[in-house]
């Protein structure tokens, strides 16, 4: 039901449990982390499809690079920093450059893991995974696309990362949304500016562009749900149909959604463009909500800072 | 296994080594202290141990390799050249501008080459992946690793062991090239691993030391594992560096060599006296 509130991980595992059911070649491998992450019921369901390893996230990776080569397709998910930059040569080497079949999920991801501080915040791991040849970067931003996107990812061949968050977080789209990977969903057209979100706050876009409509500003709302790659086409009809964009992403500016559609568009069809982020600093710790104001990722700042872009011509 | 037996492995050992200095012909320079301290072992291991077939390199029964120190790949590519993964004339290559064998391997670029490594301390664990799906699948085979011994302070190595000996990875079987140096000077002073038998053992491995030159040691030694019930298995062979030139061997200098002529002249004069001994031996017992 749209805008009911539901739990991120518990989404995710009960998906990953789904598919498993019918492909047994899923295994999930925890680094201390499979209960944390909404996976507890795929061990008490298939515990011969599930291995422990305790807090070792670099052996993780390459013993998922190795049960991927026998035909498994492994499904790792904990704290999103610990299997993104703690690990990321083996990411790279054992997963990006063997191509392997490992869908990588990182929890807690952005500031969901507020007052715990920057080592356990990810605010980096888009800008990283995503230099990685090959591997698909998945950002769903409600519990429905979280669902679609691990059944995508699975049937993917080839490595994943996908990031989700901690707290609940509201239904924005029926079940029976058209969800691609690599294809953005325009969930509201408009044409004064393009407000483009990813992950856990695109509700935050969503709550912007419906301020914004009041105060007479046609938005075109566009979820980029998967970061690469990326929906060139969109973004590109974008740019030249509406020539302003505004992403907003809990996630470092640099690297980020942002730096990605700037990427493409500064080369084939520059536009004005306004990237609400986090800047050059590490995020403080304190309630999520709060947290996400201080970085202004509510939706009346969103509205506010859109307001001003469109103002200064 | 029969003295002959093992003589036409020498002789396959030798034919490696003298694969190594092709390649280093060509390119010039690579990590040859390292592959040279375990022809023996690679040469025991695709000439005798390994159910392999290089007509159908991705066989899903086939056993499978690790290079974890993947800068030994010189020795590899010589082996899988000589087994026939691929033609030998691919060795002229090495150094050249998209030439399928680089400076560490690349499994998409050639065929029987089972993961990309040169990083250290990575090979490990893609190991034990490997062997714990094989287990899942029920497959007899098994899952080599060739590491370096100055490739053990990495700390990812001893995650893998841990985990491998937590899963009882009995169809495991790690070779330590313990040629005792590496690029700074001895591996004991850069950065001590001693006593390495016992710290394998603490981690849960079955442990054996063996002398890596050895080509009957190696396979007899092999074809015990796994020498525990429920443990994964550690030779530890003790090696020469550069073993085979007698300018280099057991100097740290020549872990990366850029090749002299009058060096490589020598070094073809070294293959050549193991050589004429080989055949002597050989004539001796018939062969």
């Amino acid at each position: 039901m749209i805008n009911e509130l539901k739990d991120p991980r518990k989404t995710f595992g009960e998906a990953v449990l789904e598919a498993a059911g019918s492909n047994h070649n899923i295994v999930v491998l925890s680094a201390d982390s499979s209960s944390g992450s909404g996976l507890a019921d795929f061990l008490k369901k298939f515990p011969e499809r599930h291995f422990e390893f305790g807090i070792m996230e670099q052996g993780v990776i390459g013993f998922a690079s190795g049960l991927a080569t026998t035909g498994k397709i492994p499904v790792f998910a904990a704290i999103a920093p610990f299997v993104t930059a703690r690990p990321f040569e083996m990411f790279r080497n054992d997963l990006g450059y063997m191509n392997q079949n490992v869908k990588v999920v990182g929890r807690c991801a952005g500031l969901t893991y507020d007052q715990l501080g920057s080592t356990h915040h990810s605010i980096d791991d888009i800008a990283i995974i995503r230099t990685i040849p090959g591997v698909t970067v998945i950002n769903p931003g409600d519990p429905v696309t979280i669902k679609k996107a691990v059944h995508a990812m699975i049937d993917h061949v080839g490595p994943c990362y996908m990031k989700i968050g901690n707290l609940k977080m509201p239904v924005l789209y029926p079940e029976d949304v058209n969800f691609r990977l690599g294809k953005g969903i325009v969930m509201k057209d408009g044409h004064d500016v393009a407000l483009i979100g990813t992950g856990t706050v695109l509700s935050k876009a969503v709550g912007a562009a419906r301020l914004l409509e009041q105060e007479g500003v046609s938005v075109r709302l566009i979820d980029i749900h998967t970061i690469k790659p990326l929906d060139r086409e969109l973004i590109l009809s974008t740019a030249k149909e509406i020539g302003k964009i505004v992403t907003v992403e809990e996630h470092f500016i640099a690297g980020g959604l942002g730096s990605a559609i700037a990427e493409i568009c500064s080369q084939e069809c520059p536009v004005k463009m306004k990237m609400i982020g986090i800047g050059d600093h590490y995020a403080s710790n304190g309630p999520y909500e709060e947290l996400l104001g201080k970085y202004g990722l509510q939706p009346d700042q969103i509205k506010e800072t859109i307001i001003k872009f469109l103002k200064n011509k | 296994m029969n003295s002959k037996e093992i003589l036409k492995l020498e002789y396959t050992a030798l034919k490696i080594r003298r694969n190594i200095l092709r390649l280093i012909r060509a390119g010039e320079a690579g990590h040859v202290g390292g592959a040279l301290s375990s022809v023996e072992i690679v040469t025991a291991l695709y000439f005798n141990l390994l159910n392999v077939d290089p007509s159908n390199p991705k066989w899903p029964q086939r056993d499978r390799f690790v290079l974890s120190a993947g800068h030994k790949c010189l020795v590899l590519y010589a082996a899988l050249a000589e087994r026939g993964f691929f033609n030998v004339s691919i060795l002229d290559t090495y150094g050249a501008l998209d030439s399928p064998i680089p400076g560490h391997p690349n499994m998409h670029k050639l065929p029987g080459i089972e993961t990309n490594t040169g990083a250290l301390g990575h090979g490990l664990s893609i190991a034990g992946g490997m062997a714990l799906g094989l287990r899942m699948d029920k497959s007899q085979s098994r899952v080599y690793v060739l590491m370096g011994d100055g490739e053990l302070a990495e700390g990812s190595n001893w995650e893998a062991a841990s985990a491998a000996s937590m899963h009882k990875l009995e169809n495991l079987i790690v070779f330590v090239d313990r040629n005792k140096l590496q690029i700074s000077g001895p591996t004991i002073e850069v950065m001590s691993y001693e006593p390495l038998d016992e710290r394998w053992r603490s981690f849960g491995w079955s442990v054996r030391i063996i002398d890596g030159h050895n080509l009957e040691s190696i396979i007899s030694n092999v074809k015990q594992a796994p020498f525990e019930k429920g443990k994964p298995s550690v030779i530890i062979a003790d090696t020469l560096k550069s073993k085979g030139l007698s300018f280099a061997e057991g100097k740290v200098s020549y872990h990366y060599w850029k090749a002299k002529p009058e060096e490589m002249e020598q070094a073809e004069l070294d293959l050549d006296n193991i050589e004429k001994q080989l055949k002597a031996k050989m004539e001796r017992i018939g062969l």
